[in-house]
């Protein structure tokens, strides 16, 4: 199938995906909001991935899938930080009774 | 028509990104953060990835947004959705540095620069062909075989290629359960939330048997990977 799709759009999409979700770390203060956005950068990274893999040639010796091999261990490092962050985060909430990024200041001078 | 496609899913994705980003209640977050989930699985349908669709569908909707959703259930906020997002004088700062980030990543993409002889890659819109009768090379064939049947040259890879990675992987994924499970496992001893003031002593009388516990669980359970 020889598709008309530029790479660049693929490309504009992640990169806006990414800001959307740094701007979502940023202005968020529950945790798991947090850890929400950072799952959006995440699979914006796996786009970038995925559409290299597909526009470009591979070099010889990387095998022929080694964006989407990528991408697959970025889906499985991310499932890892999700299950830990979701035990901090209640184990921090049974602590200090709040889920509030800025409540957990008890190592602040 | 598919660059029709591409759009409309595109759009639908953002969208859902802002809603996952700016929605005060935290389940609705949620809900847009599945269907972001779902339009990155579409976009992986058009890259010609359908394994990978079918691996973001399993591993993301239908793991990682119910363990979000049974952490937002559990930390239910006592002050109300109001404050799930930081006060009015902080957002312009987060805006900014959003926008500039995309403004560096644009301008990153539109001022490739590209290896002698060959034309940048943010110009290429037409990808490598699959076609079985294009000539028919040998890394034509490669391609065809990885896209067509891409669940089993992943497997393929895996073992050969990626297994120190897939290893690892696993690995991780052994000592992330346990970590989750020791992290749950201790407030077991502590039902009732106790007051702030007697706390230290609490957890130094209850200290020594998760302590105890905990490494050798670990210990007991990450050594048979290796």
């Amino acid at each position: 199938m020889a598709s008309d799709i530029p790479l660049n759009w693929f490309l504009y999409f992640a990169a806006a995906s990414f800001s959307i979700g740094l701007v979502g770390v940023l202005i968020r203060r529950n945790a798991i909001a947090v850890l929400m956005a950072i799952e959006i950068m995440l699979n914006a990274a796996n786009v970038n991935l995925v559409a290299f893999w597909r526009y470009g040639n591979a070099p010889a010796g990387a095998g022929p899938l080694p964006g989407v091999i990528l991408a697959l261990f970025v889906i499985t490092v991310a499932a890892a930080e999700v299950a830990v962050g979701i035990g901090l985060i209640l184990l921090c909430y049974r602590r200090w009774h709040a889920a509030d990024v800025d409540r957990y200041d008890s190592m602040s001078g | 028509m598919v660059q029709f496609l591409f759009l409309v899913i595109a759009a639908l994705g953002l969208l859902t990104a802002l809603g996952t980003v700016l929605a005060r209640n935290l389940v609705h977050a949620a809900l847009f953060l599945v269907a972001f989930f779902f339009t990155v699985a579409c976009q992986f349908v058009l890259l010609e990835a359908e394994f990978l669709a079918a691996l973001q569908v399993l591993v993301y909707i239908g793991a990682v947004a119910i363990i979000l959703m049974f952490g937002i259930m559990l930390t239910r906020n006592i002050q109300g959705d109001d404050t799930t997002i930081v006060s009015g004088a902080w957002k312009i700062p987060a805006l900014m540095a959003g926008l500039c980030v995309f403004g560096v990543l644009v301008f990153g993409i539109n001022n490739a620069v590209a290896p002698a002889g060959q034309s940048p890659w943010s110009e290429s819109n037409m990808r490598p062909s699959i076609a079985a009768d294009a000539g028919s090379s040998k890394a034509t064939a490669v391609r065809r075989e990885a896209v067509n049947n891409m669940a089993r040259t992943v497997g393929n890879e895996l073992m050969t290629r990626y297994v120190v990675g897939f290893e690892v992987a696993g690995l991780l994924l052994t000592v992330a359960l346990v970590g989750a499970i020791a992290l749950a496992h201790r407030e077991e001893d502590a039902p009732d939330a106790p007051s702030r003031g007697e706390q230290p002593a609490r957890r130094a009388s209850a200290s020594p048997r998760p302590q105890a516990a905990g490494p050798s669980l670990v210990a007991s359970e990450a050594s048979p990977p290796n």
